[in-house]
């Protein structure tokens, strides 16, 4: 029978749970549950990091730019296909 | 369904698009085949129906960002639910924005709006895997969660025939409601009857209006879910879950 998993940190712990990012086997100490997954402390802090860290400003501009051209296009072939249908009946 | 109380922000957000809809095809149905004829008429409604979408999709994402929280921690959240991140909004008005264009691009197509259908529901179950501004990640997590097509293609039709359903369930509602106001004294029901008709072309765009607008809350959790339930088989996140699930009972 194989022995019980234990905590990567803390080897005299037995393991509660696994970091969905690096598998690793954590004691409850070590850990976190953020938005329902486990996570160990460097991977949580890794993902903060990720969302915290600030978008380019060229990509805003980016996305901006491109989502009302989008719109302002959506807006112009709505009304040329819807025409060019009616004009079929 | 612990998110169904933001359900009502999601229709609130959702009315003004939908029934800008109904009034741009109900004005297109007046100047018939003369359209070409009226392009200030419908562009200045097309203007206003695009304008309104910007508010739906402020209200889906709140929406979706729920499902997700209540998903995660059985409960609905408080006010967490109103903070969906900037890059998580921007992609997804970028995303449903292409998917509006791709949509109208490929009416004539008949399988085009399909599949514009079938990516705007990707794109606000895919919306909060965006961390980060760009305008390539977005479409590259779609494309990624559209390896399967079999799912979303199911989803598809399975809300179609909901629309369907619900539309029937709407006719009927009003019918039955002259019907039991008709026993009040002083109601006018052959005028109200002869305005829930078939024959009435405002009553069934409203009526359809009001179809898309009932079933949008279900179109959208059904795609969280299965955004999530693609990720939990990518990472194993399923089966830990389920390990969890486990100790907790015994």
């Amino acid at each position: 029978m194989s022995s019980p998993a234990r905590c990567a940190t803390h080897a005299e712990r037995p393991a509660y749970a696994r970091c969905m990012a690096c598998s690793a086997m954590l004691c409850q100490e070590c850990a976190t549950q953020w938005e329902g997954i486990w996570h160990c402390a460097s991977c949580l802090a890794k993902k903060r990091g990720n969302v915290v860290a600030r978008s380019p400003f060229l990509a805003w501009i980016g996305v901006i730019l491109f989502s009302l051209t989008f719109l302002y296009l959506g807006a112009r072939v709505m009304v040329w296909t819807s025409a060019l249908i009616a004009s079929w009946f | 369904m612990t998110a169904a109380p933001w359900a009502a922000l999601l229709i609130a957000t959702s009315i003004p698009y939908r029934f800008l809809q109904a009034i741009f095809l109900d004005e297109l149905f007046e100047v018939g085949e003369n359209a070409a004829h009226y392009g200030h008429l419908l562009g200045g409604t097309a203007n206003l129906t695009v304008a309104s979408i910007l508010i739906a999709f402020f209200g889906r994402a709140v929406y979706a960002r729920v499902c997700r929280l209540s998903i995660a921690r059985g409960h609905a959240p408080g006010r967490e639910g109103w903070r969906v991140p900037g890059a998580a909004l921007a992609s997804y008005i970028l995303t449903g924005s292409a998917a509006v264009l791709g949509g109208f691009l490929s009416t004539l197509t008949l399988l085009g709006p399909v599949v514009a259908v079938m990516f705007a529901g990707l794109a606000i179950g895919t919306m909060e895997l965006n961390e980060r501004v760009s305008v390539i990640a977005p479409f590259r997590i779609i494309l990624r969660h559209s390896r399967r097509l079999a799912i979303p293609f199911a989803l598809v039709l399975v809300f179609f025939i909901a629309i369907l359903v619900v539309f029937a369930n709407l006719a009927f509602t009003f019918g039955l409601g002259v019907w039991l106001a008709s026993a009040i004294g002083g109601f006018d029901a052959p005028k109200w009857n002869a305005l829930f008709t078939t024959d009435n072309r405002r009553y069934m765009l409203m009526l359809l209006a009001g179809a898309l607008v009932i079933i949008e809350p279900f179109w959208i959790a059904a795609h969280v879910i299965y955004v999530r339930k693609a990720g939990a088989q990518e990472s194993g996140d399923d089966l830990r879950a389920w390990f969890e699930e486990l100790r907790r009972a015994s």
